[in-house]
């Protein structure tokens, strides 16, 4: 049985669809990769099985099954025994993420204080002994510090430490590295999966790194306009993309192989605002393959490698 | 402003002195049953309405004597008693009614924001003296009463700016994240949003001291709160009123010190604004 099982997920406001059927599933364990470009939905999803979308927001059909029991049907105060200690989840700013006024040693021990595992004192002794895994010095000074006196890369380091102290089950990173520098990118991520791997969490990584996929994931979906176009294993996704636009997404990226001084590709277009997608499939306004067939919405077809294309890319296999 | 050096000294040593009688004013209130000269409550018929200095039967009147020959001095200092613990009483009784109100509903919004925001409207639409006569005049006067009568009509100032805050910092990542942590709607109020509002909140119930002391003495002089014998400064004031021409003491030292209590509440209430100003 599957840890997280997502299936047909639609969310929006009033009258507005912002996430339309999103059908995902990750295994105990597994690191599953969520791309797609800004407004693509990926965070919504992810708010959406801690059952935090802002005000105004709200799931309009399909559930959210976590270990056999349907996220969506619990009351406020059960799925808030789940958050934190099962379900946890970090998020982009890491400095702004985190209680300008409490003790980093404070924050760290939160989920304990809170589902009550641990008395406040022995909280504390844990919540030093996390900081030290996630490699702070000092950690029994750093842990009466605030996080304006921390780094950036610090504090994501703190946060990854309260979201994994209870050992959860399932981590949902959404986009943990955007907002560090690139050297400390690669350190936060093999921290991340070294600790989760530990506790044999599994990861639901958003991002639109697709670099960050390629050394991460087990698995990938992606996403556009709301949708899950293609999901399937990372080899075989980066190997033979199969929807157009993973395909031009995979080409985006510049490569040492190629001939210095070349143009480099990016997709035509932008995503249109949620107002304005078009009828069938979404991305049919940038596609070079769109035809009148594109009017009506493709299925999300295939075993483990699956597309929602009407004219997907064979591949070369 | 570019200042020389020893004028800088000054005022900085100068930025002193409301905190200083603030502290001495709360002291003589603490201590007054061993510093006052003589019991507040003792009447002297041969020796009413004396000028400051006199002396009779061996006491010393230092601020003179009332109309029934009571120590002015004394009663004071007495009266320091309730006008302090009046204010801070009301002021943290508003205070956590108001911070309350505003939080739910600045936390919480929809139904909840809309019930408890109009309410606050409503109350603040109210003349707060009209207010406190109508429920002084159902509820009778008296300590306790005076104390309910000033949170009832104040709660609405603290409820506009909790509400305000708690608005603004709501979407915060950080809030989110201690939700994501697992933490309890009260939890995410007070242990994670409260001490980030408190700032704003401090110097409001600052400034709202200095008021609710001048409320106090208002009520007392209208007759409506604390009732006598209890010496009180604004019922000094009333009684002092008859005698202004014949007898100025009376009402004139009640009224010097009522006027150093409110602007040294308000001072320090201007300085915490410019600090809090300052950190952010």
């Amino acid at each position: 049985m599957s840890l997280l099982a997502i299936d047909d997920l639609a969310i929006g406001a009033a009258d507005l669809s912002l996430v339309d059927g999103v059908t995902l599933s990750v295994e105990p364990g597994e690191v599953v990769a969520l791309v797609g470009e800004s407004g693509s939905g990926k965070s919504l999803t992810a708010l959406s099985i801690m059952g935090l979308l802002a005000d105004g927001l709200q799931r309009q059909r399909g559930s959210i099954e976590f270990d056999g029991v349907d996220l969506t049907q619990l009351a406020d105060e059960q799925l808030r025994s789940l958050r934190g200690a099962e379900l946890a989840m970090i998020f982009q700013e890491p400095v702004s993420s985190l209680n300008p006024l409490a003790a980093v040693g404070d924050q760290v021990a939160e989920s304990l204080i809170v589902h009550g595992r641990s008395s406040v004192a022995d909280a504390g002794r844990e919540a030093i002994d996390m900081l030290r895994r996630v490699g702070i010095p000092e950690p029994e000074r750093r842990a009466r510090q605030l996080p304006t006196e921390l780094s950036g890369g610090m504090c994501q380091r703190v946060m990854i430490a309260a979201a994994l102290i209870s050992r959860p089950r399932l981590l949902i990173a959404d986009e943990p590295t955007t907002a560090l520098d690139v050297t400390i990118q690669a350190q936060i991520l093999a921290l991340m999966s070294a600790l989760a791997e530990e506790a044999n969490t599994a990861i639901l990584l958003i991002t639109h790194d697709m670099g960050v996929v390629a050394e991460m994931a087990d698995k990938v979906c992606v996403m556009y306009g709301g949708r899950v176009v293609e999901q399937g294993p990372v080899e075989a996704l980066f190997a033979t993309p199969r929807h157009p636009y993973t395909n031009m997404l995979l080409k985006t990226i510049p490569r040492l192989d190629e001939e210095p001084g070349q143009e480099l590709f990016a997709i035509p277009g932008n995503v249109p605002s949620p107002r304005d997608w078009p009828v069938g499939c979404r991305f049919r306004t940038r596609c070079d393959r769109a035809d009148e067939t594109c009017a009506e919405r493709p299925a999300l077809t295939g075993q483990l490698h699956q597309v929602a294309c009407h004219h997907a890319l064979r591949g070369d296999a | 402003m570019i200042m020389s050096r020893p004028l800088a000294r000054v005022r900085s040593s100068l930025s002193w002195w409301p905190a200083l009688l603030l502290a001495t004013l709360v002291l003589l209130a603490v201590f007054a049953p061993w510093i006052a000269p003589v019991d507040p409550d003792r009447q002297n018929l041969l020796g009413r309405l004396k000028p400051p200095g006199f002396e009779a039967r061996g006491q010393l009147f230092w601020l003179g004597s009332d109309e029934l020959g009571r120590d002015v001095l004394s009663r004071m200092i007495y009266g320091a008693r309730v006008s302090i613990s009046v204010a801070f009483l009301s002021v943290m009784l508003s205070g956590i009614v108001g911070v309350s109100v505003g939080m739910l509903a600045g936390y919480l919004r929809g139904p909840v924001e809309t019930v408890l925001m109009r309410l606050v409207d409503i109350f603040l639409s109210i003349p707060a003296i009209l207010l406190a006569i109508i429920t002084v005049a159902v509820l009778g006067p008296g300590f306790i009463n005076v104390i309910l009568v000033l949170a009832l009509t104040r709660w609405p100032r603290y409820a506009r700016v909790a509400y305000g805050q708690t608005l603004a910092l709501a979407d915060r990542p950080f809030v989110t994240l201690a939700r994501a942590m697992g933490a309890s709607t009260p939890r995410v109020l007070f242990t994670h949003l409260l001490p980030n509002i408190a700032g704003p909140l401090l110097v409001v119930a600052t400034l709202e001291f200095g008021l609710m002391v001048l409320f106090e003495a208002g009520l007392s002089f209208l007759g409506l709160g604390v009732q006598p014998p209890t010496a009180s400064w604004g019922s000094m004031l009333s009684t002092g009123r008859s005698y202004v021409a014949s007898a100025w003491w009376i009402a004139t030292f009640p009224g010097l010190a009522l006027f150093l209590l409110v602007l040294s509440a308000n001072l320090i209430g201007d300085r915490l604004t410019d600090q809090i100003g300052k950190g952010r």
